[in-house]
């Protein structure tokens, strides 16, 4: 079959472009289940002691920019943990499912935000938001659904890794 | 056509060094998940295949012994090889995975510990019987320019080997959608990528954009990004995009490059390989079209 290759161009006026590009995967029991189905969690957060945070860094090179981990022990072994990590132009909730051994069983996203701060600055930006409020949020994941050309690098979801598994040595292994 | 029961999942991980999406829909939640899984499998696969950063992948084992010894790949390195050295020999150059010492000495690579020889060019790498490579001279291959596209490409395969009838798979912005569905595709504004500049419609058909985006940096005080042109060593610093559209992610990811270098003189190219392209200057105006459906080979000019 042959697609249309039309390009429909967008006048200025209709520019889909607030200043986000937003879209929700999983929230928390989805996430859990996507990657340890059919397992029994229990929640177990962590607060960081300043020593750990300090060891934490040390072991990955990683800034810890928060002192509490919202961490599940999974039955029959492994972890959980829901994680953030933000950069200068996105906002990304993800889970780690870590095995029983620390090994990083599986990463999924579950909250991707693409937002440019620095452009907000703009009057052309700012003229988009008059009007808005939390009960009118701007909803551009209903209609772009696909974007076409380069997304953000993954790159600070991999530091994120990083200082998860110097976090589970620091804080989750026991012996 | 869509039922009523219909279900769709949407999924995102951090893979190829960006993000990796796959939306599908179907009636049945758990073949859904394991078609999911398993196109998530081969984008890891591919992933640890073809990573320029990762010790022991096919590309590090080959930029390490393949000069000057065989090394023998994996059957989808060998293929990715094969059409990478295919649009080289096309193009004459213009594409070439050999020019990945010009992009560490930009900055966008980590610098080999090796070093390569200057003078090495695509010529100089021969893919051998039972997926054995052989590089004449020491020289850095990086598939950073057609590998997305070929994951993209086995997600899909893996979908539909898992009984799954339609979805899309999209690759840090180089995608393929499948099946009895179309779907809107925004394009990046050029210069302004938080916005969409427009928007192609598209059914069994996979779409690659390249722009300079996020990537563009300074080096020696001038402007270079990651495209570079493989005949002239010349990195593309406007601020335009360039969108393809083929049956093939892999195809569609390497003509981008192309017709990211030479433009206009890509129509040959792309006719031969029933691809569509798209410029889009920094003003997110259309100033070249080229539809492969159509006769002229010159393609259409867009108003």
């Amino acid at each position: 079959m042959k697609s249309e290759f039309a390009f429909i161009a967008l006048p200025i006026s209709v520019l889909v472009a607030p200043s986000t590009f937003a879209v929700q995967y999983l929230n928390v029991d989805q996430a859990q289940r996507t990657i340890f189905p059919g397992k029994s969690l229990s929640a177990a957060p962590v607060k960081l002691a300043p020593a750990q945070r300090k060891a934490i860094e040390q072991a990955s090179g990683v800034r810890v920019l928060r002192d509490n981990q919202q961490v599940w022990r999974v039955s029959g072994g492994g972890w959980f943990i829901v994680d953030e990590v933000v950069g200068k132009h996105e906002f990304i909730t993800y889970a780690v499912g870590l095995n029983a051994n620390g090994s990083v069983k599986q990463i999924e996203v579950m909250d991707y935000r693409e937002t440019y701060g620095g452009e907000i600055r703009n009057e052309n930006w700012r003229a988009q938001f008059v009007g808005k409020t939390s009960q009118s949020p701007l909803k551009l994941d209903r209609d772009v659904k696909n974007i076409s050309g380069a997304t953000l690098s993954c790159r600070h979801i991999t530091d994120g890794v990083k200082r998860l598994l110097a976090f589970y040595e620091v804080a989750l292994k026991r012996g | 056509m869509r039922t009523t029961l219909e279900i769709e999942i949407r999924r995102c991980r951090p893979l190829l060094g960006t993000f990796v999406e796959i939306a599908i829909s179907g009636t049945n939640a758990a073949s859904l998940e394991r078609g999911i899984n398993a196109a998530f499998a081969a984008i890891e696969k591919v992933h640890r295949l073809m990573s320029f950063h990762d010790p022991d992948s096919d590309v590090s084992r080959m930029n390490r012994d393949a000069f000057p010894e065989n090394v023998i790949v994996h059957p989808w390195t060998w293929k990715v090889l094969e059409t990478a050295q295919q649009f080289a020999q096309e193009t004459n150059g213009v594409f070439d995975i050999a020019i990945a010492r010009l992009l560490a000495s930009r900055g966008y690579l980590p610098k080999p510990e090796y070093r390569p020889d200057n003078a090495a060019t695509w010529r100089d790498i021969f893919l051998r019987k039972n997926c054995r490579v052989f590089f004449r001279r020491q020289l850095v291959v990086d598939l950073g320019g057609i590998a997305k596209g070929f994951a993209v490409d086995r997600a899909v395969a893996a979908l539909k080997a898992s009984g799954v009838k339609a979805g899309i798979v999209n690759a840090g912005g180089d995608l393929r959608v499948f099946g009895p569905i179309s779907q809107l595709i925004h394009v990046r504004h050029p210069a302004k990528p938080a916005f969409a500049a427009g928007a192609v419609r598209l059914s069994e058909r996979a779409m690659a954009t390249s722009g300079v985006y996020f990537a563009r940096r300074r080096h020696c005080g001038r402007y270079v990004s990651p495209l570079v042109n493989g005949c002239s060593g010349r990195s593309t610093r406007d601020l335009i995009s360039v969108s393809v559209a083929a049956a093939e992610c892999m195809v569609a990811d390497a003509l981008t490059k192309i017709v990211f270098a030479v433009r206009e003189q890509a129509a040959g190219v792309l006719a031969r390989y029933r691809a569509d392209a798209l410029i889009l200057e920094r003003d997110a105006a259309p100033s070249w079209r080229f539809d492969s459906s159509c006769d002229t080979p010159n393609g259409t000019q867009s108003d």
